[in-house]
């Protein structure tokens, strides 16, 4: 028995639900099919062990297919069959064929386009198929992206993403060619014998960073990841992201990695993760602080590659071993949180309308269950105990103490890092109080709020089963650490037997005691508050006698604090109308958070280039007489040169 | 049997003696000024008294107003449980409990603050929002704190890095955590527990809205988180591993409340600081834990074994100099808002 059959399945469930996309059942159990089977591929692979190597013969593009299944691939195998399947559940109903009768069955087309070729550079062990694969997976999403191309903002999004989805490619393809050219083929394998091939790595950081969306590559990010449907910001942002941590894990566990190269990781992973959640605080879109937040968790990935790096370039496998096996639980356990919470705020954009948070407000009413699914979503990303969060940000504390305890250079690193991470925990908590107690808390802001409704259940489905997978790896950690041991033995095989011993047994037993007690003491209260007699009343509000919502603390109010020390990078614009005169007519404030990276270095450098292409274009301009002048110039050039040239 | 005897011991000594802190340090405020003050078990009465009372609550509010209190009670006492007690030890003791520990005040805060914003009143937006800003702060300071423990003993368990020697850098360590105490518990010179203005409160704002068993609750936690930062910084500070278990214990009870007349002492001679100089504040005793991380660092890589050199007697004034260099930052900043 291989994963072989079950991964046949899978393609064959894609293919099905592909071909039949315009009946939206067929669609649904074909891909969920689909799915389910690649994730008991994944799971088997995983489990199980052997690697799963499939060499059909057949050749394309001028290489032979080969498609190799091993820990790695499968650790991420599972997560993209997870998040997809909860996706199209999810889909079904959000991207339903009545409200969306036009782009809905091509969305299924392209929705199971991009689950099958991120599958396929998961699996590929053929550079060429890799760029194929990967190549075509970002289309997709730009087409899933686009779903809505009339509005004037989603094309913009969507260009953005495009463009910088190639400036990536195209550093990929620099670095799988100068890899094929020095390996002498495309295959893909361990080389990490081969020291000359270590400065391939900054391609490599570059081209899968852009992917990833590290700090300052993250230029596409907030405005693709909002503007996206709310089913496919969920895979984006739990998956498709992840694609360019995968390239990392990969390629740095086969090739050498230059001597910097950790600290440079772990360096980026700690500015992604301060100023990822920094951006986030000061967002006012909804599903654009969750892609803030989804650049703060790459960097809380990063951080602990980073460190595991810097242990193997220094030969300490215990706390490298603690570093990575954070780092890659908390690729699952963000892809589960973060496609929880986008898949809620699909639910109050398709209950609302809007994704302003300053609209939002008191929709615990409406839609409890949601709200209820979302504030555990909000815990998990915040890094609360008995949660998923933690147990993975627990085990990179643990990588980084221990660094800072070895007292070596690493420890110069691992002491900032530790504190940073400390406050991006902090900081991630502030801005997760802020969405739940605005989006769901207080009262309704808007008529939209006022109106909005529970989704329905396949939404809901969706997000308990991603719910349920959080609590499941906060509750019971230890059932999940083989795996994550496993993945880290196949990016350093000999780590396998420094494997530390973690106490994820207790700490899986405390979180346990932790949530009974907590249920305990929320049913004593509530039962000791009925006892007691329960009198309602308006809120307190200084004595005002009529209390509006307009009177409530708007999320920027609530962020001020924390943006006004950011503001360095930040750079708030505001555009203030103050009161004027005794009896003032009117006043405005309107605050707002520019793309710093995008508005102050990409687009200065863009047009740059543009000023310098439009003054080189004035060498073109139809006048056959310089151009006889430009050929002969370039004549007489060429023959100096060969003149010189033989001189030599 | 023992065990659970030993669990039981503890939660009885969380639960009840908790709340005589803040009477201690009422009690010193009102001996300071001249007054006589409320009767030292004046939390007592009012607890048993709010515990029987009717709830009023918000017709703003969701269920998760009375839940949210109960889960930060939860959080706050299991983090309590997971401290060492002197010489008794912690009742559970794991790799990386200092961790979860962090993250355990971080839980109890999530949950106030919810509860807080629950009720759509902009006071306790502004409280919350302090709370959740502060703490960034006091959490790199305690995150850091734990470094230099982690860093002086090697280990990463709360009972291991707590019960040794105090290190090098004890004081200084010992003045940052002061600092967090009176930050985390809204203490002068960050918040003024007495004030009656809710434009300048931070705890006492975000509950103004709850009543009854639910107010008795946030109480009760509020007193414990106090006992258990106090619990902290005493264990941080003091060599009571190296003593025998009776002095040992008789020596945490003093040092404790040695802790509790400095925040009365504090509370009665500073001014409540500005809002803005309150991250300055914070950031001094970030900085001051941090200097406590290099002192230590420097001690143990410099390979004589100084931590048993260090003088006990030098260490027993650290609660004070403690207050004494706290106040320090308050006194050139302290402005009254």
């Amino acid at each position: 028995m291989s994963p072989g059959p079950l991964l046949l399945v899978a393609f064959l469930g894609l293919t099905a639900g592909t071909a039949g996309c315009r009946r939206m059942r067929f669609w649904l159990v074909a891909t969920l099919t689909g799915c389910a089977s690649g994730l008991a591929a994944g799971a088997w692979a995983l489990i199980a062990g052997p690697v799963w190597d499939w060499e059909p013969g057949v050749a394309l593009g001028g290489q032979s297919v080969h498609l190799r299944l091993d820990a790695i691939s499968a650790f991420f195998l599972v997560l993209l069959a997870l998040l997809g399947g909860a996706g199209s559940l999810y889909a079904s109903e959000y991207w339903a064929d009545r409200a969306h009768p036009a782009s809905a069955p091509p969305g299924r087309v392209w929705w199971n386009a991009l689950l099958g070729f991120m599958a396929l550079v998961l699996m590929s062990a053929n550079g060429l198929h890799f760029l194929m694969a990967w190549e075509l997976f970002a289309v997709c999403a730009y087409f899933l992206i686009t779903r809505e191309r009339h509005k004037r903002e989603v094309r913009a999004a969507g260009w953005l993403y495009l463009a910088a989805s190639h400036t990536g490619t195209l550093c990929l393809f620099a670095f799988f060619t100068s890899l094929a050219s020095r390996t002498g083929s495309w295959e893909l394998g361990p080389l990490r014998d081969r020291p000359d091939l270590a400065p391939l790595f900054w391609l490599a950081l570059f081209g899968f960073g852009v992917k990833a969306g590290l700090f300052p590559l993250h230029v596409w990010l907030p405005s693709a990841h909002a503007n996206a449907p709310s089913h496919v910001s969920a895979i984006l942002s739990g998956v498709a992201i992840k694609m360019g941590i995968y390239g990392l894990v990969r390629f740095s566990g086969w090739l050498p990695v230059p001597e910097a190269g950790g600290w440079v990781v772990a360096g980026l992973g700690v500015a992604s993760a301060v100023l990822g959640v920094a951006f986030a605080l000061g967002q006012h879109d909804l599903k654009r602080l969750l892609a803030y937040h989804s650049v703060e968790n790459i960097g809380i990935i990063l951080i602990g590659l980073g460190f595991a790096l810097i242990a193997a370039a220094r030969g300490d496998a215990a706390w490298g071993c603690l570093a990575l096996a954070g780092g890659l639980l908390h690729v699952w356990n963000h892809g589960l949180f973060k496609g929880l919470l986008f898949l809620g705020a699909g639910s109050v954009l398709h209950a609302t309308g809007t994704r302003e948070m300053s609209q939002l407000g008191g929709l615990w009413r409406a839609m409890p269950r949601t709200a209820l699914l979302f504030g555990l979503g909000a815990a998990a990303i915040s890094g609360l105990p008995p949660l998923n969060g933690f147990v993975s940000e627990w085990l990179v504390y643990l990588g980084l103490f221990e660094a800072a305890s070895s007292r070596g250079p690493a420890a110069w690193a691992a002491v900032p890092a530790a504190i940073l991470l400390g406050m991006t925990g902090a900081l991630a908590l502030a801005c997760f109080v802020k969405v739940c107690g605005v989006v769901f808390l207080g009262l309704p802001r808007s008529a939209a709020a006022q109106r909005a409704h529970e989704c329905g259940p396949s939404m809901r489905a969706a997000m308990m089963l991603l719910a349920a997978a959080c609590v499941a790896i906060g509750l019971a950690p230890v059932l999940f650490w083989p795996l994550v041991i496993r993945t880290v033995a196949a990016w350093r095989p000999e780590w396998n037997a420094a494997a530390p011993s973690v106490p994820l047994t207790t700490l899986g037993i405390v979180h346990v005691a932790l949530a009974l007690m907590a249920a305990l003491a929320v049913a004593v209260l509530g039962w000791l508050v009925r006892r007691n007699g329960l009198a309602r009343a308006v809120t307190w509000d200084c004595g005002y006698a009529a209390p509006s919502a307009r009177m409530q603390y708007t999320a920027g109010s609530f962020a001020g604090i924390i943006t006004g020390w950011f503001a360095w990078i930040l750079r708030p614009r505001t555009h203030a109308q103050p009161v004027v005169g005794l009896f003032p007519k009117r006043a405005s404030l309107d605050q707002h958070t520019p793309e710093t990276v995008l508005e102050d270095v990409v687009e200065p450098a863009g047009s740059m280039v543009m000023r310098l292409s439009t003054a080189v274009r004035r060498l073109q301009h139809g006048r056959m007489s310089a151009y006889i002048l430009y050929l002969l110039a370039g004549v007489a050039a060429l023959a100096l040169l060969a003149v010189w040239g033989g001189a030599r | 049997m023992s065990h659970g005897l030993d669990v039981l011991a503890r939660l009885a000594f969380w639960l009840v003696l908790a709340p005589l802190v803040p009477g201690i340090i009422n009690k010193v405020k009102a001996w300071v000024a001249g007054r006589r003050g409320p009767p030292l078990f004046q939390l007592y009465f009012d607890l048993a008294k709010l515990w029987r009372k009717g709830v009023v609550l918000s017709t703003a509010v969701s269920p998760g107003h009375v839940a949210g209190p109960a889960i930060a009670w939860v959080a706050l006492m299991s983090a309590a449980l997971l401290l060492p007690l002197g010489p008794a030890g912690a009742i559970l003791s794991f790799r990386g409990d200092a961790l979860l520990f962090v993250y355990l005040l971080a839980l109890a805060r999530f949950c106030t603050a919810g509860a807080a914003l629950d009720t759509g009143s902009a006071f306790e937006g502004m409280g919350a929002a302090r709370e959740v800003s502060y703490a960034i702060l006091s959490e790199a300071a305690v995150i850091t704190a734990l470094l230099t423990l982690a860093v002086q003993t090697g280990s990463l368990s709360l009972g291991a890095m707590l019960a040794p020697a105090a290190g090098p850098g004890a004081a200084v360590l010992a003045a940052g955590l002061f600092v967090v105490l009176l930050a985390e518990n809204c203490r002068v010179p960050f918040d003024d527990p007495n004030t009656h203005l809710e434009l300048t409160m931070v705890h006492e704002v975000m509950v103004l809205d709850h009543s009854g068993p639910p107010l008795a609750v946030i109480l009760h936690g509020a007193s414990v988180k106090l006992l258990l930062f106090a619990t902290l910084l005493v264990q941080a500070a003091l060599p009571l591993g190296q003593w025998p278990a009776g002095p040992a214990a008789g020596l945490l009870v003093i040092s404790l409340l040695g802790v509790a007349v400095g925040v009365g002492l504090v509370e009665s001679l500073l001014a409540r600081l500005a809002f803005q100089r309150v991250p300055l504040l914070l950031t001094t005793a970030f900085i001051l834990c941090l200097f406590a991380l290099l002192t230590s660092w420097k001690a143990s890589t410099s390979s004589e074994a100084r931590q048993g050199a260090m003088n006990p007697a030098e260490c027993r004034c650290s609660g004070t100099r403690a207050a004494h260099s706290a106040a320090l930052p308050g006194e050139s900043g302290g402005k009254r808002a």
